[in-house]
């Protein structure tokens, strides 16, 4: 059996989950239904306790909801984050933490590293099978959102042909982001340092040009500018890489005039090259590590968090449910009278069985139905909202995780809700015809 | 009989587990902690390890095999998609030079395992280093282990 379902494709294993899932409920309803035509009277009743019925459907509704909308919009930021990731093959950075050299050079989370020197950008910038290895240079802003220096490489192979404008080609200037808050013509003296505590002044007197704009990325790197290298190397006072004189901008450095980088990223001209080229800059001095590894393991410590988040989701729906199945046990006592009276023409006790469950049914499954709908609403806003705080583009849609949640739920609750059709044909007829 | 042949290969007796069983060596190559997670039967193992090359010649990485069925050297990636292991040609290891096959990263994959990987048990696999293949010990751990029970220790 563990052979035969291995072998079925992703799709197919979903499907087969979902319908696992739900026949329970679907089996029950059959058995419950079966020769029977409940439904205009549950139609009847429905009607009659309209406002009730409202209340209980909303209950299921933003339960329901709640859970699908958590689920999607965990692994709408999962895949938003990574997505944002997966340009960044390789980054090279002095030994310390991946986590925040990650955070730094992908995430644009900038924080103190040690610089790469010019003369270890120098051996892996020549190292056999290199495409390119493109300094990331961060620590200035302008009007909150980072200026970044780095090389026309990284800027095409970030974001592909610029849709507006032009790469930089001197020190002076700069390409924007998709959402960046400068145009192209614009110029701006970039603030030192980043946040409140950033210098404004600190680089009065120098200016870059925005030349050009990049296409979206759905990263942080939307809202950031990027400039050359040489223009952040010099802005500090430091040599640019070239001998003096030399106003020519990108690869290669001259390694003793290079003042150093945080962090770079390096690309492998094949595939195999990447892994070749982490091995061999793995070392005492050098950290080399795949921003892709270092998600895939923080994502991994979040598994069970997100275990556990499914468990309290179906908890939560239940035990709304359980409150529903509950109040339908009261309304069952308020029309215990009509259904004495329906015993009392000649209707089967089965029959009355299969309106009360028929009527609990109804409210589970509108109330599940409109939760799924209320989920993907909640996640899309919920999503806009994080993409806007995070700059990493979240799209939450709802998938087969969340019709197994839901297939579960109503399955399960539609066994509950044999409770209150048992506990109404249990009810003594000839007391309930005298009140 | 091919069962009973598995079985036996699979389940190597304690004493086969001592230190020197962690290092596979000839010609200044040399293989160390290998080890794989415990997986069941028709699913896929990854096989961890590390190789040094102490030969004056570099060599290439290019996978092994196990019970006569190929172990593929795969590269992992991870992107919107979820996760990936992509086959790799090989990969070369310089002179001097170390190559660590580890979680997420790299390893060598073995598809529609014949049987049952056992935690505490033991896996005899060739890792094909250039043109030899170093007979290596594999150790099989838990289904959630992240590393050789003797990572980091010299040989």
């Amino acid at each position: 059996m563990p052979d035969l379902w291995a072998s079925l494709s992703p799709i197919m294993q979903d499907i087969l989950l979902a319908l696992l899932l739900i026949a329970p409920g679907l089996v029950t309803g059959a058995v419950v239904l079966r020769g029977l035509r409940p439904l205009p009277l549950v139609g009847a009743m429905l009607r009659r306790f309209f406002w009730v019925n409202l209340l209980f459907v909303g209950l299921i509704t933003v339960s329901v909801g709640i859970g699908v909308g958590l689920l999607a919009q965990e692994r709408g930021l999962r895949q938003g984050t990574a997505r944002a990731a997966e340009k960044f093959d390789l980054i090279v950075a002095a030994p310390g933490s991946e986590v925040t050299a990650m955070l730094a050079a992908v995430y644009l989370q900038t924080s103190d590293m040690a610089l790469v020197t010019g003369a270890q950008y120098a051996e892996f910038a020549q190292a056999e099978g290199v495409a390119f290895a493109a300094p990331i240079a961060f620590g200035d802003s302008y009007l909150g959102v980072p200026v970044v220096g780095t090389t026309t490489d990284f800027v095409t192979h970030l974001a592909g042909p610029l849709p507006s404008g032009r790469p930089f080609a001197t020190p002076t200037e700069a390409v924007a982001g998709a959402y960046a808050p400068v145009a192209v013509g614009d110029s701006f003296t970039p603030a030192h340092g980043h946040g409140p505590a950033s210098e404004d002044d600190a680089h009065s007197g120098f200016a870059y040009t925005v030349t050009g704009v990049m296409a979206p990325t759905g990263s942080p790197w939307d809202r950031a500018i990027l400039v050359p290298v040489e223009g952040v190397w010099a802005v500090h006072g430091l040599s640019t890489g070239h001998p003096p004189g030399d106003t020519r901008i990108g690869p290669p450095f001259v390694p003793e005039l290079m003042p150093g980088t945080p962090a770079v990223l390096v690309r492998a001209t094949e595939l195999w090259g990447n892994y070749a080229l982490k091995s061999q800059f793995t070392r005492a001095d050098l950290m080399a590590f795949f921003p892709g590894t270092v998600l895939s393991q923080l994502h991994g410590l979040m598994r069970d968090v997100r275990s556990a988040m499914s468990v309290m989701a179906v908890l939560t729906q239940v035990l709304v449910t359980l409150s529903v199945l509950v109040g339908l046990v009261i309304l069952v006592r308020l029309i215990a009278r009509s259904l004495a009276l329906l015993r009392a023409v000649g209707a089967p006790l089965r029959f009355v069985f299969a309106v009360v469950w028929a009527y609990s049914a109804a409210l589970i499954v509108s109330g599940a139905g409109l939760g799924l709908a209320f989920g993907w609403v909640a996640a899309r806003g919920i999503s806009a909202l994080v993409t806007a705080r995070t700059d990493v583009l979240v799209t939450a849609s709802l998938s087969w995780p969340e019709a197994h949640l839901v297939a579960g739920f109503v399955s399960l609750t539609l066994l509950l809700a044999l409770l209150p059709g048992w506990l109404a044909v249990r009810r003594p007829l000839l007391s309930d015809l005298r009140n | 009989m091919r069962a009973l042949l598995i079985a036996l290969a699979l389940l190597a007796p304690p004493a086969l587990s001592q230190t020197k069983d962690h290092l596979a060596e000839k010609d200044g190559l040399r293989v160390l902690h290998a080890w794989t997670p415990a997986a069941a039967k028709g699913t896929e193992a990854l096989i961890y390890l590390e190789v040094e090359n102490t030969s004056p010649a570099p060599t290439t990485l290019t996978g092994g095999n196990a019970m006569g069925q190929p172990l593929d050297l795969v590269g992992f990636s991870y992107g919107a998609a979820g996760e990936d292991w992509t086959i790799l040609p090989g990969l070369p290891v310089p002179a001097g030079a170390d190559l660590h096959l580890e979680p997420e990263v790299l390893a060598l994959r073995w598809t529609d395992l014949p049987a049952d990987l056992a935690e505490g048990g033991d896996l005899r696999i060739d890792v094909h280093l250039g043109p030899h293949a170093l007979p290596v010990a594999v150790e099989i751990g838990a289904a959630d282990a992240t590393g050789h029970s003797h990572a980091g220790h010299g040989h």
